[in-house]
């Protein structure tokens, strides 16, 4: 399997296969981001499809590193400028879970859980730990990508995981 | 404090939720605009370019002719550039205000490349 640096430097030189390669290797993990950041699915896959128009116009600037991180760090800046562009934030729906095309019944209801536990964590916590947790990115990409200092995004991070701890054993439990 | 290390368990669940979101159709979402860019950037740039420099070429012939007549007060007029005291420019102010503009536009081309 070729390294996404080497597909991202066929991609920077005008490859549109090595880039389809990338969308296909990150469309997961950039679907699943924006999917916990956004309200609904059909938002989310746009903001989605925008991170990798983005990134394909800016693919010259990919310098190695994380690629994931890279492409995730677009589609976070995307989300930012797609709720810029809307009215003001609403509570999410509980009825906008995230559902996943897997259908099995054990499985879609362990991922209700982790999305029903995800959307009761405040937003600044909720972010860092999609970022951190769900993305992979390090504290310190998280602290550039979202602003804020890397002490609050540890903080985030760990009270969030907590939380998420805390609310899966209790619906484990019920 | 703990460290990025401590919260596998909930990573791999939602690299689960991930893997599950693979999809054809949105991948090919993604693409088609990608290969419409791609179909017209490079015949744009090369179009572009090419009538650039076939307006260029067009115009070599008559810049010569008027260079020719002009030669003579083109040379008075550099030379008395040149004798005019303008502190570091006075060397070569034509060359330093062309290269200047060469500098810009590359500075410009890469900066809307980036953008």
């Amino acid at each position: 399997m070729r390294s996404d640096i080497d597909l991202a430097q066929d991609a920077a030189s005008g490859q549109e296969a090595a880039f389809e390669a990338l969308v296909r290797r990150y469309q997961g993990n950039v679907r699943g981001l924006t999917r916990r950041l956004a309200r609904h699915a059909a938002e989310a896959d746009d903001i989605a499809q925008a991170a990798f128009l983005t990134a394909w116009r800016k693919i010259g600037s990919y310098r190695g590193g994380s690629f994931k991180s890279w492409l995730c760090t677009i589609a976070y800046r995307e989300f930012l400028q797609a709720r810029r562009k809307q009215r003001p934030e609403v509570e999410f729906k509980e009825s906008a879970h995230i559902l996943a095309f897997d259908t099995s019944a054990a499985r879609m209801a362990e991922h209700m859980d982790l999305d029903r536990a995800l959307k009761t964590l405040p937003e600044n916590q909720r972010i860092c730990v999609v970022l951190c947790v769900a993305s992979g990115l390090s504290h310190s990409e998280a602290a550039t990508a979202t602003g804020f200092p890397l002490g609050t995004v540890k903080s985030h991070v760990n009270r969030g995981v907590a939380a998420l701890r805390k609310q899966l054993a209790a619906e484990d439990v019920a | 404090m703990p460290t990025d290390e401590n919260y596998h368990d909930l990573t791999a669940l939602f690299e689960a939720q991930d893997e599950a979101l693979q999809s054809d159709v949105f991948v090919e979402h993604v693409m088609q605009p990608v290969r419409k860019h791609s179909r017209w950037r490079a015949p744009l740039l090369f179009g572009a370019g090419g009538l650039g420099v076939g307006a260029a070429l067009s115009q070599m012939g008559g810049l010569f002719e008027a260079v020719n007549v002009r030669a003579a007060s083109l040379s008075q007029s550099i030379e008395q550039v040149r004798a005019t005291p303008l502190d570091s420019f006075a060397t070569e102010p034509l060359w330093l205000g062309a290269i200047l503009v060469v500098i810009v536009s590359c500075v410009a081309i890469v900066a809307t490349e980036r953008a």
